[in-house]
């Protein structure tokens, strides 16, 4: 029982960042029907810039973090940017420039930053809580904590803003929301800024929980995408639990299937999608892609 | 939808075989020793990205100190010597393509990789074209390839867990063991050394437990070990991972000493960990510190002025590496192939590592010493 409940604690924490990861790539395809293939190379850029800042500036980690997101975001609106006249066009060329922009911010991290990584203590050092035989982090409880929060803000934020309204609008018909006059451009680079945001959030918490090295993205990044199609691609609510879901199932198909446990998640997901092609809360509504 | 999102994916298929294959030259045949004149080529290949390119950058150094050495003492026979240093990312597919590269631009011969899964892939490769090949590889797999173009440039996992399971069991005599190692090359490597240097001793692990190379969370497995209470708990994982598992099972409350060989020596898996966390680690290096004797003192002294930073044991390891494959290049006189690769052979060389003697295998050195994390830094250990 006791490694039962370990397991979810230690998979909890992870799954947090993970959904964090699928709700930037939820957004934006939610937004504009495209997948991007370079939100992990932001991850990463965002756990490099609050690091930076946490470490070499000496800033309180929550500054750092604020720094590291909105510089992050700027990433965003340059990808948007350099994307937004094969919009409508070709959409098959914005995938694939979204993967070069993967390659060019990997080789960006590797030219700033070096090829070697960089560990990022703890910003909470106290000691681990115990309760009933557990230890729980009170670290993973603060990135628990701002992940909430984080999702809380965004659904206020698209159901109860303007701005946020006129995105929903886009996402559901983009030519009827032109119509009406909606901004799609500006719509879409919202949803890339808040996405790159999330994915500066989702790296610079699991700097202190890993090892920021370039590679960092690609994994994370991997995990996030899994989680925002098991959730449903698209929909908010499905990126929160898929994220979770994938990190407790992770965690335990690693504690039965030791070396294998890898294989036996992914196994697990493609199963759940071939029952449930549209994930756990599939909307019907996007489908510009 | 559909019929964009398949041309979609079939693009992105396309593009990642055309990425992969990139690399290699089509028709790699050459002449390996080739002309005469001109600079000797000698090709470095290590991860130099990724989650291993610390190893590459260490090995980068060390290489690139003995070249320097060499060169600037006129080189060989007249001729300067060039390193053309190739980036693995860690990756044995990634490696095949660059053994043909290496091939097909006429590399003479090639130092690392420090990965042994890549080694070994490069390996029928190499062996085919004659290049002599000398790894910072550990991994009994490496012997197992029977390539007598490849050499190591330390001892085999089987040195360093003999020794490790030496001072812990008999000289310590500590039966509650644990294990944790990954199913990467390297990790079964150590894995299958441990628990067979253990199993002659008649022990038993209280855990045998494995984890995959890029898995971050290791709370059912550090749970389960630490209901059994043992304790050592052996890594057998590269720096990073290893790093990870210390930091882990200390925030499980884990008390256990750490054990483990090469990587749980290195300043990464002490800032992974965090130095606190790392405090007592045993560790079964060939290289504990820069001053153990004069040539290491020389050696770190000029690595430091070189690098501006301290030197450590892979870096140590290609150095010695490149100094053997210098020396036998003068000895045969440039020789290319197998009359090169005998020459390596019969290289008798005292470096930083130990006294280094071939056998057929390709291995020179077979002792490892003990030492364990002192405040944050590899002492040798009383014995």
């Amino acid at each position: 029982m006791q490694v039962f409940l370990q397991t979810i604690v230690g998979g909890v924490s992870l799954g947090a960042v993970y959904a964090l990861v699928a709700l930037g790539f939820s957004l934006v395809y939610r937004t504009m029907g495209l997948v991007n293939f370079a939100h992990g190379n932001v991850v990463t850029v965002g756990a490099y810039l609050a690091s930076t800042f946490y470490l070499s500036t000496r800033l309180p980690f929550a500054l750092a973090m604020v720094v590291a997101i909105a510089l992050t975001g700027v990433i965003g609106l340059v990808i948007e940017r350099v994307l937004r006249p094969l919009e409508n066009r070709d959409f098959d060329l914005m995938l694939i420039g979204t993967i070069g922009f993967g390659i060019v911010l990997d080789a960006l991290i590797i030219m700033i930053w070096g090829a070697t990584g960089r560990a990022v203590p703890s910003p909470v050092p106290s000691a681990p809580i115990e309760l009933l035989g557990l230890r729980i982090r009170t670290y993973d409880l603060v990135v628990l904590a701002i992940a909430a929060v984080a999702t809380v803000l965004l659904v206020l934020f698209l159901s109860r803003t303007k701005r946020g309204a006129a995105m929903q609008a886009v996402a559901m018909d983009h030519e009827a929301a032109t119509a009406v006059g909606i901004h799609v451009g500006r719509s879409n680079a919202i949803a890339f800024m808040i996405g790159a945001g999330l994915a500066a959030l989702a790296g610079g918490l699991v700097g202190p929980l890993l090892y920021v090295s370039p590679a960092l993205g690609g994994a994370l990044g991997i995990k996030g995408f899994a989680a925002a199609i098991l959730g449903g691609f698209g929909s908010i609510p499905g990126a929160i639990v898929g994220g979770l879901a994938i990190g407790i199932l992770d965690s335990f198909m690693a504690g039965h299937f030791q070396g294998y446990g890898e294989l036996f998640t992914f196994l697990i997901f493609t199963v759940i999608i071939m029952v449930r092609p549209t994930g756990i809360f599939g909307e019907r509504t996007v489908n510009r892609a | 939808m559909l019929r964009r999102r398949a041309t979609a994916i079939s693009v992105l298929t396309v593009l990642t075989a055309v990425l992969a294959t990139g690399c290699s030259a089509p028709g790699s045949d050459s002449e390996s020793s080739g002309d005469e004149s001109g600079p000797i080529k000698i090709a470095l290949v290590d991860a130099q990205s990724g989650q291993l390119s610390s190893l590459g950058a260490w090995e980068l150094k060390g290489a690139r100190l003995a070249i320097d050495e060499w060169n600037a003492q006129g080189g060989i026979n007249g001729r300067q010597i060039e390193l053309g240093v190739f980036d693995d990312q860690g990756d044995p597919t990634v490696g095949t393509n660059l053994a043909r590269k290496i091939d097909s631009e006429g590399y003479i011969a090639m130092i690392g990789t420090a990965e042994s899964a890549v080694t070994i892939a490069m390996a029928p490769i190499l062996k085919q074209a004659e290049i002599p090949n000398i790894t910072s590889g550990q991994s009994p797999g490496l012997v197992a390839v029977n390539s007598e173009f490849l050499f190591l440039n330390g001892p085999t996992s089987t040195t360093y867990d003999e020794t490790l399971a030496k001072h812990i069991v008999d000289q310590q005599g500590i039966k509650s063991i644990a294990m944790i190692s990954n199913n990467g090359g390297y990790g079964k490597g150590e894995h299958d050394a441990f628990l067979k240097a253990l199993t002659s001793r008649g022990v038993t692990p209280v855990a045998d437990q494995v984890v995959t190379t890029d898995q971050k969370d290791f709370s059912a497995v550090l749970t389960g070990i630490r209901q059994k209470n043992p304790k050592v708990i052996f890594l057998g994982a590269e720096e990073v991972e290893s790093g990870l598992i210390v930091k882990q099972a200390r925030d499980l409350g884990i008390t256990a000493t750490f054990a483990g060989a090469a990587p749980q020596g290195t300043p990464v898996f002490l800032d992974t960990a965090g130095a606190k966390n790392a405090e007592g680690t045993i560790v079964s290096s060939p290289y504990l510190s820069n001053d153990i004797n004069d040539a290491a003192k020389k050696f770190a002294a000029a690595y430091q002025a070189k690098f501006n930073e301290e030197a450590e044991l892979h870096g140590a390891k290609a150095y010695d590496g490149t100094q053997i494959l210098l020396t036998a290049l003068k000895s045969s006189n440039v020789a290319g192939g197998k009359e090169l690769a005998e020459a390596i052979r019969a290289t008798k060389y005292q470096g930083l590592l130990g006294d280094f003697a071939f056998d057929k295998t390709g291995v020179g050195i077979f002792v490892t010493s003990i030492g364990t994390i002192q405040n944050g830094k590899l002492v040798a250990a009383a014995s």
